[in-house]
């Protein structure tokens, strides 16, 4: 006999921690206990003082998974707390033009607003705040701000455009601005959910179990319990099955992620027949698209008065961003033509990605003599993300046998993703002018060389979406604007799997925000789930902050 | 099959050369295999790695391994992949670029027309090019062999340093910032509204 659970809840990145905090509380206020939920956690736990600043074999092994499908390669994490343990931190909130947009690719359905009616900036704006505050989000002052970030502002300024500071979930009185987010911040700086709305769930009691990974759903008519989990536990080494158990529950949460939600729900498709057909569709990159500048030194310190820039490797990894390519732009709300443009600190490896910047141009552009000169002015480089308004291209052809949407050969970092992503014409189009505007802007008063992404096809990518999108009915979507599948009351995906279009900033606030709006509707649902009801005039809090060991400088 | 499509160097971010190796493997296993000793193929793998991170010549690596004579040409005066120990990533099990190798290095000689390792700058330059040309069914390979010499760089203190990168910081830094407001905002608060 399968064990149970009131909640299962797969998956402990974004979606999956603050459903399980905000079932806790109202636990707790129901006089119940959390124990009954569960999260399972494909990965290993981390605390801060076991991550590395380092960019070995070994270290990235350890904390990167990296997906590789046919066009799109995904970079994600693969540990409790999810994508919070590598990401950089910054927390933006989408623009309204974001929740409006009706730009789509040409087979994507009529023409149409592509999110759901009952979402919009403004209804999203209250659970919006309410995440800021369980991440801890603040914008840093201008004294905060990165030289990367600030040479970045300073040179929009000097091309006369706006710049912003990006408000980010680090706390700046334990950072010490060494550029490491992206190995796992050993200083309990950045606010990764293993500081907040997961470890706040634990104190309350709710079980988080680790190497254990949702296969797939069967529907179970043991009421109140309605389904069942078949679960593999993982061998922390290899990766791979060691056995398998079942969990039937009440409810169940999917938040496994864009590459884990919509491959579980196609492996379960014979126990889940009225699932919609758009399930596995409509995957995303959130429009990712990344170059460099590098700078010269001297002109930067002539032309800015910054003096001479040489640390790309120091401060926050995102400070600066502009809206100028986005905001003023009425007369094409619906184009597909809008991007902002970001500094971001990816990693040392990117050397690769990017063409040398100089003369002779042509063959060879990204390895050679000239590169070789390239990489040795690292220092004097800024990254920059454009987060373009692309088409969600992306297609799971099938779902892995096992696991997420991607099949892990051994125990290294490698899986090989099971989709197909092939850019749109507005895809191309619109990378095409944000490459365009940073070329520009980067040749303002000879300050520095544009290197380009040497490829255009194909998208890397760090921000998946999609895969379950949320949409007013099953004919164009898989979930409501609650995350409640369509067809079967109590499955639930909350995450990135249900985000519907590109955001045009980075996701994670976004992501954060839905998942607060689905958690309340699925707190007001439980007793008709045999849920424990929350007492009259319940209000959800602010988890608690536990940061835990860390190193201290 | 689309080889462009197929490959972007995007795939080496991260680990990704590893996928590279393991997309490659059938294509390996496909072409003819080219008998060498070690110190021979070695010597090759060290020269393809300073042909695409060039550094100055050193009779041993970073971690103390020896140089093949022959493979760095000196066409940059600062560190490049061979010294930041490139040839213990390509041996490297994690990576498995040994199961590719043979391949690699038959379709390298192929290229060459020649003796890579006796070729000058030019030389080397314009095999790469070919071999690394979209036309070449085998580029896959090339792209592989060609991740592992920016990973020595990223993940060797040597590469790190020739970068202007400290690496590690343990302690941070002070002077990280400009300190004062460098362009006009647009927004109240940080986000769009």
């Amino acid at each position: 006999m399968a064990e149970r659970a009131d909640v299962v809840i797969a998956g402990s990145g974004f979606g999956g921690a603050i459903a399980a905090y905000r079932l806790a509380e109202a636990y707790v206020a129901a006089g119940a206990d959390p124990h009954a939920i569960v999260v399972l956690e494909r990965g290993r736990r981390f605390g801060h003082t076991d991550f590395r600043q380092s960019m070995d074999v070994a270290n990235l092994s350890k904390v990167y998974d990296l997906v590789q499908g046919q066009g799109m390669q995904v970079v994600t994490a693969n540990a409790v707390g999810g994508g919070s343990n590598l990401y950089l931190a910054a927390s933006l909130r989408a623009p309204t033009e974001t929740f409006e947009r009706r730009d789509r690719r040409p087979d994507d359905g009529p023409e149409r607003r592509m999110w759901p009616a009952a979402l919009s900036r403004r209804t999203l704006n209250r659970y919006y705040a309410r995440a800021e505050r369980g991440l801890r989000v603040r914008r840093p002052t201008w004294k905060q701000v990165s030289k990367s970030g600030g040479l970045w502002a300073a040179t929009l300024n000097e091309a006369g455009h706006t710049c912003d500071r990006v408000p980010v979930a680090i706390d700046a009185e334990r950072c010490v601005n060494a550029k490491w987010c992206h190995t796992g911040c050993i200083f309990g700086a950045k606010n990764s959910l293993i500081t907040n709305y997961l470890a706040a769930a634990e104190a309350l009691g709710v079980q988080v179990r680790t190497l254990h990974e949702v296969q797939s759903v069967r529907q179970s008519s043991a009421r109140p319990y309605r389904y069942i989990a078949t679960v593999d536990q993982l061998d922390a080494e290899t990766k791979q099955s060691s056995g398998s158990v079942e969990l039937e529950c009440k409810a169940l949460v999917l938040a496994t992620g864009a590459m884990g939600d919509a491959p579980i729900l196609m492996r379960s498709q014979l126990g889940l027949p009225a699932l919609s057909s758009h399930v596995g569709k409509h995957l995303g990159s959130n429009g990712d698209h990344v170059a460099a500048i590098e700078f010269d030194p001297q002109r930067v310190h002539d032309i800015l008065g910054l003096g001479r820039y040489h640390a790309f490797h120091k401060g926050m990894p995102i400070t600066t961003m502009s809206y100028d390519w986005w905001a003023g732009r009425r007369a094409h709300d619906y184009d597909g033509t809008r991007f902002t443009l970001q500094e971001i600190f990816l990693s040392t490896l990117t050397n690769l990605l990017y063409d040398d910047g100089r003369s002779p141009g042509g063959d060879p552009s990204w390895w050679g003599v000239q590169k070789k000169d390239a990489i040795a002015h690292w220092a004097s480089r800024i990254e920059l993300l454009a987060m373009v308004e692309d088409t969600n291209d992306g297609t799971f052809v099938a779902p892995s046998p096992t696991g997420g949407g991607a099949v892990q050969p051994n125990g290294g970092p490698i899986a090989f993703g099971t989709f197909d992503y092939t850019m749109s014409e507005q895809s191309l189009r619109v990378r095409e002018a944000a490459d365009a505007a940073m070329a520009r802007i980067a040749a303002t008063k000879g300050l520095g060389r544009f290197m380009k992404l040497t490829e255009t096809r194909g998208v890397y990518c760090a921000h998946p979406l999609g895969g379950c999108r949320m949409a007013d009915s099953a004919q164009l979507g898989v979930v409501d604007d609650s995350g409640q599948v369509f067809g079967y009351e109590g499955l639930h995906c909350f995450g990135s799997s249900i985000i519907p279009t590109s955001l045009g900033v980075n996701p994670s606030l976004t992501i954060a925000a839905v998942a607060e709006r689905c958690a309340d509707a699925l707190v007001a649902r439980g007793p008709s789930l045999g849920l424990p009801a929350p007492p009259a005039g319940f209000r959800p809090g602010t988890p608690e902050e536990i940061v835990g060991p860390r190193v201290i400088p | 099959m689309d080889f462009e499509a197929e490959l972007t160097r995007r795939q080496v971010i991260g680990a990704g050369v590893a996928v590279l190796v393991a997309q490659a493997l059938p294509l390996a296993r496909a072409a003819p295999a080219q008998a060498a000793g070690a110190s021979y193929t070695d010597a090759l793998l060290q020269a393809y790695a300073d042909t695409m991170i060039p550094g100055r010549k050193v009779a041993a690596t970073e971690s103390g391994a020896p140089v093949d004579p022959r493979a760095i040409l000196g066409s940059d005066p600062r560190p490049g992949a061979v010294e930041c120990d490139a040839l213990a990533i390509y041996h490297d099990p994690r990576i498995g670029f040994d199961a590719l190798a043979p391949a690699f290095l038959a379709d390298l000689a192929l290229n060459a027309r020649g003796d890579f390792l006796s070729q000058d700058l030019a030389g080397r330059t314009a095999t790469c090019i070919r071999g690394l040309d979209f036309g070449n069914p085998l580029r896959l390979l090339w792209e592989a062999a060609a991740a592992v010499p920016f990973v020595a760089i990223a993940a060797t203190r040597t590469g790190t340093t020739m970068m202007g990168y400290p690496g590690a910081a343990p302690h941070g830094y002070r002077d990280f910032s400009y300190r004062r407001k460098l362009a006009r905002e647009r927004t109240r608060h940080g986000s769009l509204s």
